[in-house]
């Protein structure tokens, strides 16, 4: 059982330990990338790690959801086909994630585990251990303290980090966060109680300083859940949306997919993709048939799967983490504080 | 001798076996409008993107197209040796025999007098453009070079020239956002350049008042403050209106004026007596007093006359009222595809060197000279249509031309005909067929060069893997070629060949090629105001004639037959089932003319024009006017004859 007792290191000693990790794992955090974008990647080094700075675009779901995610291999054999299953199974750290990011690979693995559980998915994530850093300002679109996703985490997390100046304060939150620690126990200390302290105080600021205006959902989820959306307002709302699926490919929560073989070297691999149901063919049936055909039909279902209370119950949790990327790349102006408002108010301004 | 004319390029980027490479920032491939993004790759295969937030154009927004441009390079049917067909049949060669055999026919051709043909493309890039156009105008000697997309492009630069003197627009997307007002010269942005409609939808929501002028409802125009229906195919009968209107308002630019002297009044005289919709004087009122205003003009389908005067139209109602050139104030021409405006730039083109520079211009073509050891040929080419009928030979660099020009069975059955077809491309396409060599090259994913925005942004293009199998970068194959052919030409790298158009292009463009950042150029010379001091006269539109009907297609670039859309499996779904549903193409009417034809969804109604007929299925659309006829532009094979060879044509519909 790991011990919950919170620790400090100093940040003097933060790259020797982002060093210890990387030899027993890959290790990707957000990095610098050519043109000054924050990427999540793999490191080559602890001096690549980019602390501060924009959310990365992309969430952590690339390291347990791979946009083109090999899923089975198949060849000729003696006796007719081949098929083998294909696992990533690669020691993985996510450092330097966000709360809603940990929220949000929480929520996948949850989705992937309960009716038939997926073992790509669960293999791949059984592998991974995050290192999340708690925020002690909400970051220019995010609004986690609606989603209960931040700005601190407590729970779902394997290491939690706060930024208490010149030291981090890591909180265990699993064994394997806590397997994390233990080999390099020399790097860090108990936590002191001021220490403690410090770190629920930046919490208490960091809730505070998202103000009263950020995204309420409870309403928008009466209203879903009940139908009582005019048709005309998601005609509206519709007419904002150029179908991109950045909303859903950005989206921490959100794991549509389509599969298709691709012939490498003789064989072919059964790859799943990401998908969008914002796209017109993700439900065109062989038929020509689709039934959601109409553009308002694609962005009722994603908004109802989101946050009606038929999927709050299964998933138990909206399907947003509030993270704001969806604000952020959306190439027109339908994305999910914008909408919840409009439901909530049964009114569109995009 | 020969080893000197080895092909070049063979750096590999792959990353180790199963491992990731970096994420390599690049520029999409897909519309003109020229967002940046990462390529993702493992195992020597493109797997993702991630768009770059800091990109100056995309901003971390990309379209569908955008977030699936991996799949195309790593799932779709790739060329990867080089083909020599023999007795009929396509038969893999060595790199020597290829291009030996390509450049040994290409030279006995041209020692017979025979014409030979060289396309271009918007599929490639800045540099596999301008080593064609060398190939052309200088090893072989044919003014017949340019782009299967040109002909619906460069009349809109034209018109732009006839009023500007320079073949541009002026700002860019992302200037859209701040525009007061917008005038969209509609064809269908939110699917043809998601970008630009992304843009416009923001604008919307900060309350910019938005018009479009258009002759079939869209997204756009359902998102409009006035939708101002124009008669099929002839937009211009509104813009010309609106110059008209926006000069009555009175509220113009003084230094233009003054600027324009005589001409200007020629140009009021020209435009008195225009009547004027309440509609358009509304739009023409909003735009004048705009502080920034912005115009778009979509890819229109339309005779190239009508498309050189409706540029003309809109430049000069931005030059009168103050808005050309104005910060905040963008003018756009949006070309159909990706590289478009590049490969007119560096001189893809019928009637241009590179640069524009005028085929009569003796400076330039003593520049080429020098830089090429030969004189440029210097007649006017023939349009790509007209190239392929009268050519026994071809060179066609990344494209098929049977599915990108409006007479697609015409440019397949030319091809046909021909004695030699030399084609170099990434993918398989339906050339192949056709094709006598066949020169396989990288994708963009496994390229290095530049592009050309539709705001004349230079964009790099950056390889993230290397090629499959024996393909080599276009520049390179293309440098290999003209080292056969000679003059000697030596190419080290993308960059190399870039340095040269910089030496090609006119002084006043060459700085733009030489100082490249990291995402790119943005065009210098652009805003430095009206040059010419002649603003008039416009031409009034010919009254439309009464018909019935009418037809038009509706676009002008099949985007499902696009290599990158049809081997993706994310984008192909549509086009594939559109394609399965009606493989002999569907007509859309109204309501009311399926109601007044007495026939349903999906009934059979025969299209009759002079030039033919066709029968197709009827399919009901809410929002098109009674009179008006789209023919999708994807299916044209099977509803060619109806239009008999137009993009807009006077039909008679019946029930079959």
């Amino acid at each position: 059982m790991h011990s919950n007792a919170a620790r400090t290191i100093g940040k003097e000693r933060m790259r020797e330990w982002i060093g210890r990790l990387m030899e027993r794992a890959e290790v990707l955090a957000p990095t610098s990338a050519r043109a000054g974008d924050i990427i999540l990647r793999r490191i080559s080094s602890p001096l690549e790690v980019q602390w501060g700075g924009d959310i990365p675009l992309l969430p952590p779901k690339q390291a347990v959801l791979p946009q083109t995610d090999p899923l089975v291999s198949i060849g000729r054999g003696p006796g007719g086909f081949v098929v083998e299953p294909v696992y990533d199974e690669t020691p993985r750290v996510l450092f330097g994630l966000r709360s809603c990011d940990v929220k949000g690979i929480e929520f996948l693995t949850r989705v992937h585990e309960y009716d038939l559980a997926d073992a790509a998915y669960l293999r791949r994530a059984a592998a991974v251990t995050s290192v999340s850093v708690a925020c002690v300002a909400p970051c220019a679109f995010g609004f986690c303290i609606c989603c209960d996703a931040g700005p601190f985490l407590a729970d779902s997390f394997d290491v939690q980090l706060t930024d208490l100046g010149d030291r981090f304060l890591a909180e265990v939150g699993s064994e394997k966060g806590g397997r994390l620690l233990e080999p390099s126990a020399d790097l860090f200390r108990t936590g002191r109680a001021d220490e403690v302290a410090l770190r629920h105080e930046l919490e208490e600021a960091a809730k505070r300083a998202f103000g009263p205006e950020t995204c309420h959902f409870a309403s928008a989820m009466r209203r879903v859940s009940v139908g009582r959306v005019s048709a005309e307002l998601w005609d509206e709302i519709a007419d904002t949306c150029l179908e991109c699926g950045a909303c859903n490919f950005v989206c921490p929560t959100c794991y549509c997919f389509s599969v298709k073989d691709q012939a490498r070297d003789g064989r072919w691999v059964r790859c799943r993709t990401w998908d969008s149901c914002q796209f017109r063919a993700f439900t065109l049936e062989a038929s020509g048939h689709n039934p959601r055909e109409a553009h308002r039909e694609r962005v009722k279902r994603r908004f109802f799967h989101k946050v009606s209370a038929q999927y709050f119950r299964r998933d138990g949790a909206v399907g947003c983490v509030g993270c704001g990327r969806c604000v952020k790349v959306c190439l027109g102006t339908s994305d999910m504080p914008a909408v919840v408002a409009a439901i909530r108010k049964g009114e569109w301004h995009g | 001798m020969r080893r000197a004319h080895a092909i070049r390029g063979r750096r590999r980027v792959t990353g180790r076996e199963g491992k990731a490479v970096d994420p390599v920032l690049t520029t999409c491939p897909f519309c003109p409008c020229g967002c940046g993004f990462y390529l993702l790759a493992r195992e020597g295969r493109t797997e993702g993107v991630i768009p770059s937030a800091s990109d100056p154009v995309s901003r971390g927004r990309l379209c569908a197209r955008g977030w699936a441009s991996h799949e195309a390079p790593a799932w779709g049917e790739r060329l990867t040796e080089p083909l020599l067909r023999h007795d009929g049949r396509m038969r893999p060669v060595s790199w020597e025999t290829a291009l030996d055999a390509a450049a040994g026919s290409l030279a006995a051709m041209r020692r017979a007098g025979r014409t030979i043909g060289v396309l271009g493309s918007a599929r490639a890039t800045n540099e596999e453009n301008y080593l064609a156009v060398r190939m052309a105008r200088g090893a072989l000697q044919t003014p017949h070079v340019g782009t299967c997309l040109s002909p619906a492009y460069q009349p809109l630069l034209d018109g732009l020239h006839d009023v500007t003197e320079r073949h541009a627009g002026s700002g860019g997307v992302a200037d859209l956002e701040g525009c007061d007002v917008i005038v969209l010269v509609e064809g269908d942005v939110a699917v043809t350049h998601p970008q630009v409609a992304g843009a416009i939808v923001r604008a919307r929501k900060a309350g910019c008042r938005l018009v479009t002028i258009g002759a079939v409802a869209s997204q756009m125009t359902r998102l409009a403050t006035l939708a101002i229906a124009a008669p099929p195919g002839r937009e211009r009968a509104v813009t010309f209106e609106l110059a008209a209107a926006a000069l009555a308002t009175g509220r113009l630019d003084t230094a233009t004026i003054v600027a324009a002297g005589e001409t200007f009044d020629e140009l009021r005289r020209s435009l008195a007596g225009v009547e004027v919709s309440k509609a358009v004087a509304r739009a023409a009122g909003w735009y004048a007093q705009a502080q920034r205003a912005g115009i778009v003009v979509a890819p229109l389908v339309g005779d190239a006359t009508d498309l050189r005067r409706l540029a003309g139209d809109v430049a000069t109602l931005a030059a009168a009222t103050g808005h050309l050139d104005r910060d905040g104030s963008p003018l756009l021409m949006l070309p159909a595809r990706g590289n478009l405006r590049g490969a007119c730039e560096v001189g893809a083109s019928s009637a241009f060197l590179p640069g524009f520079a005028p085929l009569s211009d003796e400076k330039a073509a003593s520049r080429l000279e020098g830089v090429w050891g030969v004189p440029p040929a210097r007649e006017t080419g023939l349009d790509a249509t007209a190239m392929l009928s009268a050519a026994r030979g071809a060179v066609i660099v990344a494209e098929d031309p049977s599915v990108v020009l409006p007479a697609g069975a015409l440019a397949r059955e030319a091809l046909g005909r021909m004695e030699c077809v030399v084609l170099l491309d990434a993918f398989a396409t339906g050339a192949l067929e056709l094709a006598t060599v066949v020169l396989p090259i990288a994708s963009f994913a496994e390229n290095d060069g530049t592009v050309t925005g539709l705001d004349g942004r230079l964009r790099r293009v950056r390889a993230a893997v290397g090629p499959p199998g024996m393909a080599r970068p276009g520049w390179a194959v293309l440098g290999a070629m003209l080292g056969r052919l000679g003059p000697a030409a030596e190419y080290e790298s993308a960059e190399g060949v870039r340095r040269e158009i910089a030496r090609a292009v006119p002084p006043d463009a060459a700085p733009r090629w030489r100082e490249l950042d990291q995402v790119g150029v943005a065009p210098k010379g652009e805003r430095n105001g009206l040059r010419r001091r002649s603003l008039g006269p416009l031409t009034p539109c010919e009254p439309v004639e009464p018909a019935p009907f009418v037809a038009l297609w509706n676009g002008v670039f099949d985007w499902g037959r696009d290599p990158l859309v049809r081997y993706s499996p994310t984008l192909c779904r549509e086009s594939v089932a559109q394609r399965k549903l009606f493989p002999g193409g569907f007509v859309e009417l109204s309501k009311e003319a399926m109601e007044r034809l007495g026939v349903r969804q999906g009934w059979p109604v025969r299209l009759k024009s002079a030039g033919g007929e066709a029968v197709a299925p009827a399919l009901m659309r809410a929002d098109l006017a009674a009179g008006v006829v789209v023919v999708p532009f994807a299916l044209r094979d099977g509803l060619a004859p109806a239009m008999g060879g137009r993009s807009v044509a006077s039909v008679a519909v019946e029930r079959a």
